[in-house]
């Protein structure tokens, strides 16, 4: 079973031409989010942040900053339900944008930091 | 919340000083056996032997009061420690998340501990897998945001999750809560052991350190008592049960 340590995907992602075949098609779109600046990292006064992503389909997606986790479907079933992925796209493109330094930077207040943390939980397929 | 409990269960034996003044959180532990089987217990030695590292108070969570303060843990019940120990009692789901999703928005000290009991109860409003993994996530970001932002060494997490014998459909919702939580300890009984209701404690670390056994032991007017198992495993023991979630 994999574990969800942050720290122990950075090697793979670092190595490109290896991104395809450990993250199969998911790469190819998560470079594309991540070209189109579709990745913000939401803070507040406390310092909590969490990422939000602008997907392909207009929907917005919450990722946690701290550990591995999405809003939307494909996380549930291709990683959590399934097992045969180890991330999904909105997670990789985050991962991406970490460590290219790409994130669009929002600040908000608490209070609306707890909304978006609280609300995100509501995504239906 | 590996290296506290470690401390509890380690210095429940002979030794006077425990362990040297290490004051590191260790990854989130993940504390499961079935009813009865002393989590709460270990969960509040856990917050008593914290709130004596004069770091910030402990947090503990669940849905109802304890009916009684468990007895026999190492660190005395002084006042002081008890009120670092702070006690919330979110009655749904729902209060739970909210309470997780607005931590930052709390003032004061940071706590140096986070501790939920009962997580089983909580999941059995939601049994989704999003929703689980959700509550799990959360539970990990919070601890996170508090050891980012407390003064230092970081805030541990441990969560007790109640488990039983031979029902398969919590197989997979465990195996998720497990992806989560690095280290677990498992809590079942052991008639080997000393005393008559007597549990083995198998701590697994979560790649920090070898797996270690130790025996714990309730009287019947519920004092606690810890000694470590004479023989330390180096496979998993076949008293295991179903789903002991072999680490890679």
């Amino acid at each position: 079973m994999w574990s969800f340590s942050v720290d122990a995907y950075y090697g793979p992602v670092l190595h490109h031409p290896r991104l395809k075949f450990v993250f199969g098609s998911s790469a190819v779109q998560a470079l594309d989010l991540v070209d189109r600046q579709s990745i913000t990292l939401i803070s507040s006064p406390s310092g909590r942040r969490v990422y939000q992503v602008l997907g392909s389909s207009g929907k917005t997606y919450t990722c946690l900053a701290s550990c591995h986790y999405c809003s939307c479907p494909a996380f549930a079933f291709s990683v959590l339900w399934k097992s045969d992925s180890l991330l999904c796209k909105h997670l990789l493109a985050v991962y991406l944008s970490q460590v290219t330094s790409t994130c669009q930077q929002l600040s908000v207040s608490d209070k609306q930091l707890t909304d978006i943390l609280l609300t995100e939980k509501t995504h239906e397929a | 919340m590996a290296e506290t409990l470690r401390r509890v269960l380690s210095s429940g034996s002979a030794a006077g000083t425990g362990e040297g003044n290490t004051t590191e959180v260790g990854p989130p532990l993940l504390l499961l056996g079935g009813p009865g089987s002393g989590k709460t217990a270990l969960l509040f030695a856990s917050a008593l032997e914290a709130a004596g590292e004069g770091r910030g108070p402990v947090l503990f969570l669940t849905r109802r009061p304890l009916q009684s303060l468990p007895r026999g843990t190492r660190a005395p019940l002084e006042p002081l420690r008890l009120q670092k120990i702070r006690f919330q009692y979110p009655p749904s789901t729902r209060e739970l998340l909210r309470f997780l999703c607005s931590a930052h928005e709390a003032r004061g000290p940071v706590p140096s501990l986070l501790l939920l009991d009962g997580l089983e109860e909580y999941l059995a409003e939601d049994p989704g897998t999003q929703e689980a993994a959700y509550l799990a996530a959360l539970l990990l970001d919070t601890a996170a945001h508090f050891s980012q932002v407390g003064p230092g060494g970081g805030c541990g997490l441990i969560v007790a999750l109640q488990t039983q014998e031979g029902d398969s459909g919590d197989a997979l919702q465990l195996a998720l809560l497990q992806r989560y939580f690095p280290a677990q300890c498992w809590l079942q009984p052991d008639a080997l052991g000393p005393g008559e209701h007597c549990l083995r404690a198998c701590l697994e670390p979560g790649g920090r350190g070898p797996r270690a056994e130790w025996w714990v032991a309730f009287r019947p007017d519920g004092e606690m008592t810890i000694t470590p198992c004479p023989h330390q495993p180096s496979n998993p023991s076949s008293d295991k049960g179903s789903s002991s979630g072999g680490q890679p």
